[in-house]
């Protein structure tokens, strides 16, 4: 009771000092807000690649933490998200064997690991999907057909080796994964410009080229999906019936 | 007792008045054209970038789809500025030595990302969403010009709310088939107007009164 007397206290004078301060703190807080007004038009807030003034690394996307799995994609399906076998990567493995062709690419001779089906239904819909792909990312180096002749390619970028040769028309389809995924040679990786789900489309597409390429030769696209019981060989190709792929295996996954 | 105005001054009172309506007819159509000028809109103004990044040579000549960079496109509202990796998908072979692109090698040397000059900014209280026009048949051709004959990138269009609303009012003037819509040689008039008002059946878009309901864009 004494301290609020005190506080409204005309006589001791007090009153009169804190009224002051108390109005110029409110002018302060008055010219802080002023300072701080911010636009509308760029709120305080991040979107896509701003830079950040909090992350010592200016990043304002922020890596996931090493070793998070987000619901649904724990990746344990190895055919699927590595194209490789499940034995793959143990001590008994066959180590990949190399050669090198007359410009000098270093290509792979032997594939113990990869795996010989698609681990998903081999559709009308994949392929087409994986023609559209193809056409976006693998058609500047490799060509339209795949003998290794895009623009990059006539803008002197290395030649790729054609894919319409017996190694490659014979090598396993989970190669082809593999190499778009982490690269081989000249070729980055393509991970992160691909999804899983297109990868598998574009080797299809590249299996089709093959086939276009080469129709009388015994070219298979099987599947070891079991939704897919059809096995499509060079001469039924690309009839298969399109039906919807597994529903989790359809893009997105990265 | 004497007048107080003279006879004349009922003309100067007439003259007086249509002359301040002129002057404030002139004054909004002068702020209205101001505000759609290139001044403050940035239409038609030329970024220069940290790169001579050029869309003519890597679009027009080379033909590379816009996707093979602008990857998130189909799938986020934004459509990605790519890292600097994917440059050195064919720069670390060609090109190599070309000074042009030391910036794009210092880049992927210390691993710090070239910044860029944004060219489209759209205020914030905007929402947009890059995939859902792709998804709807709005070619990139449409909002930012032909892209292929641009050596450094321009804003095309005042990205202001009367040029969102003139598609969003009626969007089947300016669709293409889905198959188009990185085509930038696009011309509208490759369709008739049934066959645009069909595909604005087909893809299912919005009647033109919730394409323009306000919570559409300021969510």
């Amino acid at each position: 009771m004494s301290r609020n007397s005190e506080k409204w206290s005309v006589v001791t004078g007090r009153w009169s000092v804190r009224k002051s301060t108390y109005c110029l703190l409110l002018a302060a807080y008055c010219l802080l807000a002023l300072g701080c007004r911010y636009d509308m038009q760029d709120q305080p807030r991040y979107t896509a690649q701003k830079k950040s003034d909090f992350f010592k690394d200016g990043k304002a996307m922020r890596d996931l933490p090493e070793g998070t799995v987000s619901r649904g994609n724990l990746r344990e399906d190895k055919a699927f998200y590595t194209g490789k076998k499940e034995t793959a990567g143990g001590a008994s493995a066959a180590p990949v064997q190399t050669m090198t062709d007359a410009s000098g690419n270093t290509l792979v001779a032997s594939f113990p690991d990869a795996i010989e089906e698609f681990p998903v239904p081999v559709t009308e819909e994949l392929i087409n999907r994986g023609e559209e792909r193809y056409k976006v990312f693998c058609i500047v180096c490799h060509g339209p057909v795949g003998n290794g002749d895009g623009m990059i390619v006539r803008r002197g970028f290395p030649k790729p080796p054609t894919y319409n040769d017996d190694r490659l028309r014979n090598a396993p389809v989970g190669h082809f994964y593999d190499v778009i995924t982490n690269g081989w040679g000249k070729m980055n990786s393509y991970a992160s410009q691909v999804p899983v789900a297109d990868r598998w489309a574009i080797v299809a597409y590249i299996r089709t080229l093959q086939i276009s390429q080469n129709p009388n030769g015994n070219i298979k696209m099987t599947s070891s999906n079991s939704d897919n019981t059809t096995n499509t060989t060079a001469n039924t190709a690309v009839t298969a019936t399109p039906t919807l792929p597994n529903a989790n295996r359809q893009g997105g996954a990265r | 007792m004497a007048q107080v105005f003279h006879r004349s001054a009922n003309n100067i009172a007439r003259i007086s008045i249509l002359v301040s309506i002129f002057l404030a007819g002139l004054a909004f159509y002068v702020y209205t054209q101001v505000a759609r000028s290139s001044y403050l809109t940035g239409r038609h103004i030329e970024k220069q970038q940290p790169v001579q990044f050029s869309h003519k040579h890597h679009v027009g000549d080379d033909g590379i789809d816009c996707r093979y960079c602008h990857t998130a496109v189909e799938t986020s509202y934004s459509a990605g500025i790519p890292p600097t990796q994917t440059c050195m998908n064919c720069h670390s072979q060609i090109w190599n030595d070309s000074p042009y692109l030391e910036p794009v090698r210092a880049s992927f040397r210390e691993n710090k990302p070239i910044e860029w000059e944004r060219v489209h900014d759209l205020p914030e209280y905007a929402y947009f969403n890059h995939s859902i026009h792709v998804a709807k048949g709005v070619g990139c051709s449409t909002c930012h010009g032909q892209i292929d004959n641009m050596p450094a990138v321009y804003q095309e269009n005042t990205l202001q709310m009367e040029w969102c609303l003139s598609c969003h009012r009626e969007p089947e003037k300016y669709i293409r088939p889905k198959s188009e819509i990185y085509n930038m040689e696009w011309n509208d008039a490759d369709l008739t107007m049934d066959e645009r008002n069909q595909l604005k059946a087909d893809y299912k878009i919005r009647s033109s009164q919730m394409l323009t309901s306000c919570s559409t864009c300021h969510r």
